[in-house]
């Protein structure tokens, strides 16, 4: 789980252009600067482009729900790349 | 300067399997410029990584860099408005159109209208689409934006009665923009659903929804007037794989049209119809010949002995990839050779190797020898009398190539796999040489270069120029611009730099609103000698005000230089300021990178200057109140049509 973190957060630098994020489990949306509907989809792009995984319909929005947070993102990830 | 370039190079040239880390570097190093605020560095190296075959998010990226830059860069290219009509979500996509056009060297102001109303922008004389002036308004929709389709149960009257209806909707809205902003079009085409409900059936049933949309895209075609350019979005759904374009799922959540990474082939294909429109298409390809044309190196292995044509694989890709070259050039791509080689050598298997799909009469200019390729290319680039950015330059040799790059940044190096079966794919994705019109001077302008260079042995052996002009029975046909020469001269309008007084490009829309407008004076000129028919050379748009006959513009195809021909045109242009009661021509030079030649244009031709600016542009008076003596030329006149 800690390694696909690492890539992920590698992912939120690219997308975000910001080389200083730290992703931790809890944040969301809103503890990151520009992360709105747009800037979402360019995540969900890059994410799937990146790990070669394809999100569901429904997940591609849902992943920012109320509720939602970095860590459903890595156990979705991880329940899709099978490490789960 | 170096350090970057090395970068930029190792990425431009990386394996699949370094992209990813090359590119990174790259991006980094760009960062630097940027702090550094060495901008022009920047932006030039920025303009060299955006290529078709970016994946989407290192495009966005790119794309950010971009608009780090905003502001801080000049472009002196051409510039355009351009406003984008969109039925689907347009964000993605005109934000990737932006990155190449910039990439290009385009100076282009982008309006996106609100995603699902284009037709209320188009319709609404109030919308921000007018208030915009846009010269090119690109209508980006999809089979979303079809009204829906007919029952299954139709048949093919029912069939056509839909289609003629939903053709009429979209021509009604070209009409209400022509009316309103006298612009060019560039109207998406549809793509069909990836399922078809009928199985194999769908091709041959009439009112299936596949085979609707291919009747659709087949009547825009043919149907669409000349200032709407239909852009082919069912062949790029088709090149795609209509599976992979159709990933329906970000349709549905964010109305994206198309699989996400097929955004940046989709968005390079709508640039490359806009950089045509601009000018900025490429003109010629150069390529070498070992193991580019043929396999194995004339010199060593002798004519008997290069992989060419039947009895291997690999001689077969050759001939294909030369096949493909011979069809740039048949239908107006001109085409150079650039060989390290001696030229009898190198002139060997053109004339004598039975399987050469290439002669040598197909290539406009032939450099063999051991200078370094980039002079050469100049050398080329001059005799030919194109811009360097005209371009393209195909070599096996990897080494070559990244000299070229070094040392003649503004020629297009594409990288070419080791295999040449992958050589027509690897050229063909740029799109490098996109026509929005052809021409039938397009045919055969092979012809007239080739025809040039025997010009020139002539003219060394006439003694005085004057009497090669007079040996060369020069006649010209002069026309005002109509419906049958319309795509000629906006082609010309588009493309010539050097001989062009104003540079200002006008799209065949914006053309024909004048051609309608009875101030505008519009003149047309093609020129033929004993060596051949140049075709339509040199047009003029000139606009008449009171007692002033304007000329706004004046240009000429470079081929035909020295010849005279604006002497003769002037006389004409005289004439038919005096027939509208005109007291004086006024005559304008702006210059640009490209048009020094013709800076004493109008001083050669007797003018006089009344007023220059602070940006070198100048104008030019001639009174005609005293009555006109025509310069002497060497050009007879034939009536139009005689």
């Amino acid at each position: 789980m800690d390694e696909l973190r690492a890539q992920l957060q590698e992912v939120f630098r690219e997308v975000f252009d910001d080389e200083e994020i730290a992703l931790r489990d809890e944040m969301t949306g809103n503890d990151i600067e520009g992360w709105d509907s747009l800037m979402h989809l360019n995540l969900i792009i890059a994410v799937e482009s990146r790990f070669g995984v394809k999100f569901a319909t429904s997940e591609i929005s849902n992943l920012r729900n109320d509720g939602e947070n970095v860590g459903s993102m890595v156990s979705l990830l991880a329940k899709k790349l099978g490490r789960g | 300067m170096g350090r970057l370039e090395e970068i930029l190079e190792e990425y431009l040239t990386a394996s699949p399997a370094r992209k990813r880390d090359c590119f990174n570097l790259a991006v980094k190093a760009l960062k630097a410029e940027l702090a550094a605020e060495r901008f022009e560095e920047a932006a030039s190296g920025l303009a060299r990584m955006v290529a078709v075959d970016l994946d989407y998010p290192s495009a966005r990226t790119l794309i950010g860099l971009r608009e780090r830059l905003q502001g801080r860069v000049d472009t002196t290219g051409p510039s355009a408005r351009l406003a984008i009509l969109g039925g689907f979500t347009t964000t993605q996509l005109a934000s990737l159109i932006e990155l190449f056009l910039f990439a290009a060297g385009a100076k282009v102001e982008i309006l996106e209208s609100e995603y699902g109303i284009f037709r209320q922008d188009i319709l609404d004389p109030n919308s921000p689409l007018y208030r915009f002036h846009p010269n090119l308004v690109y209508i980006a929709v999809g089979r979303h934006d079809l009204r829906t389709l007919p029952s299954l149960g139709e048949d093919a009257q029912g069939a056509r009665e839909w289609m003629d209806t939903e053709f009429s909707q979209w021509a009604g809205l070209w009409e209400v923009l022509q009316d309103r902003l006298g612009c060019q079009i560039i109207q998406n085409n549809f793509d069909p659903p990836p399922w078809r409900v009928l199985g194999n059936y769908e091709t041959t049933h009439p009112s299936s929804p596949s085979r609707l949309i291919q009747d659709l895209n087949r009547k825009l075609a043919d149907e669409a007037p000349a200032h709407v350019l239909v852009h082919d979005v069912g062949e790029l759904a088709a090149a795609a794989g209509r599976w992979a374009w159709g990933d329906t799922r970000y349709y549905f959540e964010a109305k994206l049209p198309c699989a996400p990474e097929l955004l940046v082939d989709y968005a390079h294909s709508v640039a490359s119809l806009v950089l045509s429109q601009l000018g900025l298409g490429k003109k010629c390809l150069v390529t070498d010949l070992d193991n580019t044309l043929w396999g194995g190196v004339i010199g060593d292995d002798g004519l008997g002995g290069i992989r060419l044509g039947h009895g291997s694989g690999e001689g077969e890709a050759y001939v294909e990839f030369q096949r493909h070259l011979k069809g740039l050039q048949s239908r107006g791509v001109i085409l150079a050779v650039c060989s390290k080689n001696s030229e009898e050598l190198a002139r060997e298997p053109f004339e004598k190797h039975p399987e050469m799909a290439l002669r040598l009469e197909d290539i406009s200019c032939f450099v063999a020898n051991w200078e370094d390729k980039a002079a050469n290319l100049r050398a080329i680039a001059r005799t030919l009398d194109i811009g360097l950015n005209s371009l393209v330059f195909v070599d096996d040799n990897p080494m070559e190539r990244a000299l070229v790059r070094r040392l003649a940044p503004e020629v297009a190096v594409p990288e070419i796999p080791e295999d040449p079966a992958g050589f027509i794919r690897a050229l063909e994705k740029h799109r490098y040489f996109q026509v929005t019109s052809l021409a039938g001077e397009d045919f055969r302008r092979t012809d007239f270069y080739r025809a040039n260079a025997e010009r020139r042995e002539a003219e060394s052996a006439a003694g005085s120029l004057d009497e090669f002009l007079g040996s060369l029975r020069m006649t010209a046909k002069v026309a005002p611009i109509d419906s049958t020469n319309l795509e000629r001269c906006v082609q010309l309008i588009q493309r010539s730099n050097q001989f062009n007084l104003t540079t200002r490009r006008r799209a065949s829309g914006e053309v024909l609103a004048l051609v309608e407008d009875s101030r505008w004076v519009t003149v047309a000129v093609s020129l033929a000698d004993r060596f051949g028919d140049h075709g339509l050379i040199s047009v003029v748009l000139a606009r008449l005000e009171g007692e002033v006959f304007r000329i706004d513009t004046w240009l000429m195809s470079c081929r035909v230089l020295k010849r005279g021909v604006e002497r003769f045109l002037l006389n004409h242009l005289v004439s038919e300021a005096g027939k509208r009661g005109a007291e004086k021509l006024i005559g304008e030079y702006i210059p640009t990178a490209k048009n020094g030649l013709v800076r004493d244009h109008y001083s050669d031709l007797g003018f006089t200057r009344i007023g220059e600016e602070q940006d070198g542009s100048s104008r030019w008076e001639l009174d005609i109140t005293g009555g006109w003596t025509p310069l002497p030329t060497h050009i007879e006149e034939m009536q139009a049509n005689g």
